[in-house]
């Protein structure tokens, strides 16, 4: 309600300055009435003009009116008028003939207005690369070359080949697929892109394991690479999965040509392996993993906003402000400023919302929109009423179902006072008219036989609510995706399945009753723990905000792992950064500063936590009322125990080396070895540290720049500078730094000396041993959780195997934690630049704000509920829940806190002594449904 | 606690096949903690005996009743009124609770629903394990809080004997040798010393060998 979607619209001027800006915007027209259409498809199904379907990657056909995709959002259909016959000739028409809401506009115009806002977000994305602009490829010249987006439609259920993996050519099932990775990027040749794209790797190794999944014989997948680059969050682990779990081929090279087979329809790859030999191998299909570039559109938009884009056309930002652009109260989000994959890309939409809200902070709820709701009828004393609304969605189920009969049908049924049919129960007016019906027969259970709960109940559930009913008197059955559309050829037995449907949904009805949902006020203060990078930005974006922050550190001072930082890879300096940033939280009124703080006591539910702290050097304790807290306890450098660290002063890490560089320089400096992945990617750390690539890239690069003649060898497994870093990575080369790459089990030896530390590693190209004499070694070691593992029992957050906290979800809820109210951002969550760190950190703030900015919060009623007498204290229910809820309490029987319940229904079902209930899902209101469909059968 | 294990319901159907009242009578104590015949089990096999009957035709009444537990009368009277109205019980108690009603109710045939198993503890959920004899005559004082009674496979009382390799029992390598972990107990509290110490001859009457026993406590009866 309070989000206004203005789709097929158009930025044309922008005025005004941060807090005020006037945005000039043009709407086409989209020619189908928003607020009637209701989805059915008729219009499209009726249309008789096919197009090519830019969705499908052109492999199938779609009509010219029509929804992009089945999530699509608004749901709503959309003339496309280039194609639409109407508006080429001026007759058909058979949209506006058929649609039954009336919604076809097809007189609709452009409309120019303006907006008012006080902060605009960038979020325009980007595209794919078009390697059609290389005829080494080979694209367009085989329909079995293919770009990764093609097939990752072509691998999906819903895609042109029902999830059928065929060749495009033959519909033959392939035996061998090759995927080439850095298809337009990591390339400076003309038309290609010089960075890397970042998510190429991951998804082509996606692909190939689920390519072989969908193959009933046994799949060859070779991926071709340059560096594999899964340097996500135990992406790393999903790479090795691949490879030895998927038997994935992984073969180091880049193709610089494909030569299609006409005769055959494969195509000929050829490429020099490992050993140096020389191999062609036939594939029945080549994948091309093409990369991200930024898009037309959003280079003039950045044109019109006057905001600055880098080399590469993505919008220019800094390594401490990474979602600001140039233009104060503009801020950018997701692969418009890099290329970056989903969790990335959620974390900086959540970081650009929460910078946006900061600056408008004062304005808060000014023009929020809210519902106005009717008191609650009490039903408790009536005796049941029910009413059944079937719908005939369409011909989606009144094609199949005789409808008539099914509602004939549900009069009969016990306390049925009322039932009706709709062309389609969803659309404005039959909810209009849904509600006259309710009070009219005093209604006071409502039975919708339709589609899934999942596409409408919320609005069904609305409606009753806006009668006066309580939300959980309500139920659906499914008769369209469980009856008419999977027996649309036995409309005889749908129609009686309906019927059965129907008789259990009316008598779950007659069993409901009325359930209070609970509000709970919040407490408007937050708990950051942490005071490192992310957790001080975390802390001044929600005081910022207007909220009260305690922030807590174990050590002495502010500033966490950062302090040992000189400067970014892009040169920015570190020190001063932190210095500003602390004196910011020191100074801030809001925030409150405990320093050599410990957690020793945790309690309470989102909106209201109690933390213990023991504040040194005192050691006096404090209980601390929250409403959220912050995770921001962050990570370490690995200490390595391997190549001779710590008994060998030449042997040190990358941060000393930057600190070594910054007192020292580099005038003694004659030759110098840095071996990558130390404390990475091996057994007892299997994931990639993310962060070392660019350590050592940025290192080497300040020794060749202080002293040009000295020597810097990178002794890595895979280069991992990832977006727009490949610059600095392409500048080493450039600047004369050697690299040689190692294997994991192959791995170079040292040994102390007078002269120097010698380092003896293997070349691939010559095949033989090679040996340097170095004054220096540098070790890039990895990155290790600070441990957390007194907090994370105290607070109950999961963490994974290597000690980092795990988020909600992987993808999607990237900084949420699966404890409501609780947030994660910076290396707490995973190894991340500072960049990386600052964003999630204002992601968590963000995310927090959604909590804090309410005053109360509305429990759902649907929770697990103990009956005392019965419980048997036998813990079963204690161990069972996912979410560690129940607990046995003073009088000794379970208690499962309502805040908390998540209202899964495990400890109802496991619970022995039968003495726990899950609200709405109570046994009888489910048992009862298996009677009325059993009646009469036995 | 008492653990118990499910009966095969093949075995309850053969006992009480030829009844046609039937009550199904759960208990609230340990059968429920180890989910062997609580209120849920009750109901579950219910409705196994309600679908065995319809399938072979005949009407047969099965209700259920879980009684907190029936090891005391008092709980046993909640189904006095009741009682008369079925041919049969099935209990899922542990075997006090089915002889205790059977006690009191002495025209109705009653069928034990579970097998008794031990006196044990939960490992996990799904794994339980014995802890205890019930020889009336504790020895753990001297043994580190280790069982030599009902962890060793002979019930000896001082020391392994030659069948103990590598820690483990020669009847099962699964099963711990008993006195390799009380040896080891004593070892960590500092007191392997009073491993030395002989026991004196173990007085077996209050055990089973002295036939069925009984607590008397004068002091508490009214």
């Amino acid at each position: 309600m309070n989000i206004e979607l203005l789709t097929l619209s158009e930025i044309k001027e922008v005025f005004g300055k941060e807090g005020n800006f006037q945005v000039n915007v043009t709407r086409y027209p989209r020619y189908v009435d928003t607020e009637k259409c209701i989805a059915c498809g008729i219009c499209s199904e009726k249309c008789p003009k096919k197009v090519v379907d830019e969705y499908d990657e052109k492999l199938t056909k779609r009509k010219a009116i029509y929804v992009q995709y089945a999530q699509a959002v608004p749901l709503k259909y959309a003339i496309d008028e280039a194609n639409c016959i109407y508006f080429k000739n001026g007759r058909c028409k058979a949209c506006e003939k058929f649609c039954p809401s009336s919604a076809i506009k097809l007189n609709e115009e452009q409309k120019d207005f303006t907006v008012k806002v006080g902060s605009i977000i960038l979020s325009t994305g980007c595209k794919a690369y078009d390697p059609g602009s290389h005829d080494i490829y080979g694209y367009g010249k085989s329909p079995n070359i293919v770009t990764s987006l093609e097939f990752e439609r072509m691998l999906a259920a819903s895609g042109p080949f029902g999830g059928h993996l065929v060749r495009p050519s033959d519909k033959k099932e392939p035996e061998k697929i090759a995927w080439l990775q850095c298809i337009g990027s990591r390339d400076v040749h003309l038309g290609a892109r010089g960075y890397c794209s970042s998510v190429c790797c991951t998804y082509a190794i996606k692909e190939a394991m689920m390519a072989k999944e969908h193959s009933k014989e046994p799949l060859d997948a070779a991926i071709f690479y340059m560096d594999i680059r899964t340097h996500g969050k135990d992406f790393e682990k999903y790479y090795l999965r691949g490879r030895d779990k998927s038997g994935i081929r992984f073969v180091k090279t880049r193709i610089s040509n494909i030569v299609p087979m006409d005769d055959t329809g494969k195509q000929l790859i050829r490429y020099i392996d490992g050993t140096g030999k020389r191999i062609e191998e036939e594939f029945d299909m080549v994948v091309l993993s093409v990369g991200l570039e930024a898009r037309q559109e959003a280079i003039d938009l950045a044109d019109k906003l006057d905001i600055k884009l880098n080399k590469y056309d993505f919008a220019s930002t800094t390594s401490f402000e990474p979602m600001k652009t140039s233009r104060a109260g503009i801020y950018v989000c997701g692969a418009f400023e890099s290329p970056k994959d989903i969790p990335s890309s959620v974390i900086d939409s959540s970081a650009a919302a929460g910078l946006a809200g900061s600056s408008l902070a004062e304005s808060r709820w000014s023009l929020t929109k809210t519902k106005d709701i009717p008191t609650e009828i009490d039903t408790s004393h009536e005796p049941p009423r029910i009413g059944v609304f079937v719908c005939r969605c369409g011909t989606n189920i009144a094609g199949v179902v005789n409808v008539p009969s099914v509602v004939d049908f549900a009069r009969t049924l016990p306390d049925v006072v009322y039932a009706e049919e709709n062309l389609f129960t969803c659309s404005q007016d039959s909810q209009e008219l849904m509600k006259e019906v309710i009070k009219e027969q005093r209604i006071n259970r409502v039975i919708v036989a339709a589609c899934s709960p999942k596409t409408h109940e919320e609005i069904f559930i609305e409606n009753i609510v806006a009668c006066g009913l309580n939300r959980y008197l309500f139920e659906m059955c499914n008769i369209r995706n469980q009856d008419s559309w999977v027996h649309s050829d036995m409309p005889e037995e749908a129609t009686q399945k309906a019927m059965e449907l129907v008789k259990m949904a009316v008598a779950r009805g007659a069993t409901l009753h009325s359930l209070q949902e609970k509000k709970i006020s919040i407490n408007q203060r937050a708990l950051v723990i942490g005071g490192g990078v992310a957790g001080m930005n975390a802390a001044l974006c929600l005081a910022d905000q207007g909220f009260d922050i305690i922030l807590i550190e174990k050590e002495k001072q502010l500033g966490g792992m950062a302090k040992n930082l000189i400067s970014t890879i892009e040169g920015a300096d570190v020190q001063a950064y932190l210095n500003d940033l602390i004196q910011k939280v020191n100074s801030h009124f809001r925030i409150q500063v405990l320093t050599q703080s410990l957690i020793v006591g945790f309690s309470g539910f989102k909106g209201n936590f109690t933390t213990e702290i023991i504040v040194g050097p005192g050691m006096y304790e404090r209980k601390i009322d929250h409403g959220v807290a912050i995770m921001a306890t962050g990570a370490n450098e690995y200490r390595p125990e391997e190549f001779l660290y710590g008994r060998d002063k030449r042997v040190i890490t990358q941060i000393e080396l930057s600190e070594h560089l910054k007192k020292e320089g580099a005038e003694e400096l004659a030759q110098v070895v840095m071996i990558q992945c130390v404390g990475s990617r091996n057994e007892s750390n299997p994931n990639c540290s993310r962060v070392c690539c660019q350590s050592a890239i940025k290192n080497a690069i300040h020794i060749k720049k202080l002293k040009p003649e000295a020597e810097v060898y990178i002794l890595y497994r895979d280069i991992r500078m990832y977006g727009l870093l490949e610059d600095y990575y392409r500048e080493a080369r450039k600047l004369g730094i050697i690299f040689f790459s190692y294997d994991q089990d192959d791995q170079p030896t040292v040994e102390s000396s007078d002269k120097g530390i010698v380092v003896t590693f293997q070349d691939h190209v010559l095949g033989r041993k090679f040996r340097v004499c170095a004054d220096l070694l540098v070790l890039s070691a990895g990155v290790v959780a600070e441990d957390t593992e007194e907090i994370a029992s105290i607070l109950k957050l999961d963490r994974n195997t290597e000690g980092f906290f795990m988020e909600a979800h992987v993808k999607l809820k990237p900084v949420d934690m699966a404890m409501e109210g609780i947030f994660v951002c910076g290396t707490a969550h995973g190894p991340k630049l500072i960049s990386e760190s600052i964003s999630q950190a204002l992601a968590a703030a963000s995310r927090a704000t959604t909590f804090l900015s309410r005053s109360s919060l509305t429990l759902s009623a649907v929770t697990a509920c103990v009956d005392k007498d019965k419980c048997a204290s036998c813990l079963i229910c204690v161990r069972s829940c996912p979410y560690e809820v129940p607990r046995i309490n003073k009088e000794g029987v379970s208690e499962i806190d309502e805040a908390l319940c998540h209202g899964c229904g495990v400890c109802a079902s496991e619970c022995p002594a039968k003495a726990i209930q899950l609200n709405w899902y109570e046994d009888n209101q489910i048992m009862c449904k298996v009677d009325a469909l059993l009646k009469g059968v036995l | 606690m008492i653990i118990a294990d499910k009966k095969p319901i093949e075995e309850i159907i053969e006992e009480i096949k030829d009844y046609n009242k039937i009550l199904i009578l759960g208990c609230n104590e340990c059968v429920t903690v180890c989910e062997a015949g609580g209120k849920k089990e009750e109901e579950i096999l219910a409705s196994a005996l309600r679908m065995y009957f319809l399938n072979k035709g005949r009407e047969v009444k099965i209700d259920e009743v879980t009684l907190e537990r029936q090891c005391d009368h008092e709980y046993l009277e909640e189904i006095r009124d009741v009682v008369d109205q079925y041919d049969s019980i099935v209990s899922l108690a542990c075997g006090v609770g089915v002889q205790f009603t059977a006690e009191q109710y002495h025209s109705t045939p009653i069928y034990p629903g579970v097998n008794t198993c031990f006196l044990g503890a939960t490992e996990k959920r799904g794994l339980w394990t014995e802890r205890c004899q019930a020889c009336g005559q504790c020895v753990l004082a001297r043994t580190g809080g280790i069982c030599p009674i009902s962890r060793c496979a002979k019930r000896i009382l001082n020391g392994p004997c030659g069948g103990s390799t590598k820690g483990k029992c020669e009847i099962n390598k699964e099963i711990d040798c008993a006195w390799q972990l009380i040896i080891d107990r004593l070892k960590a509290l500092g007191r392997i010393d009073e491993y030395e110490k002989l026991f004196p001859l173990k007085d077996w009457s209050t055990d089973r060998a002295g036939g069925p026993r009984k607590v008397v406590r004068e002091d508490l009866q009214i």
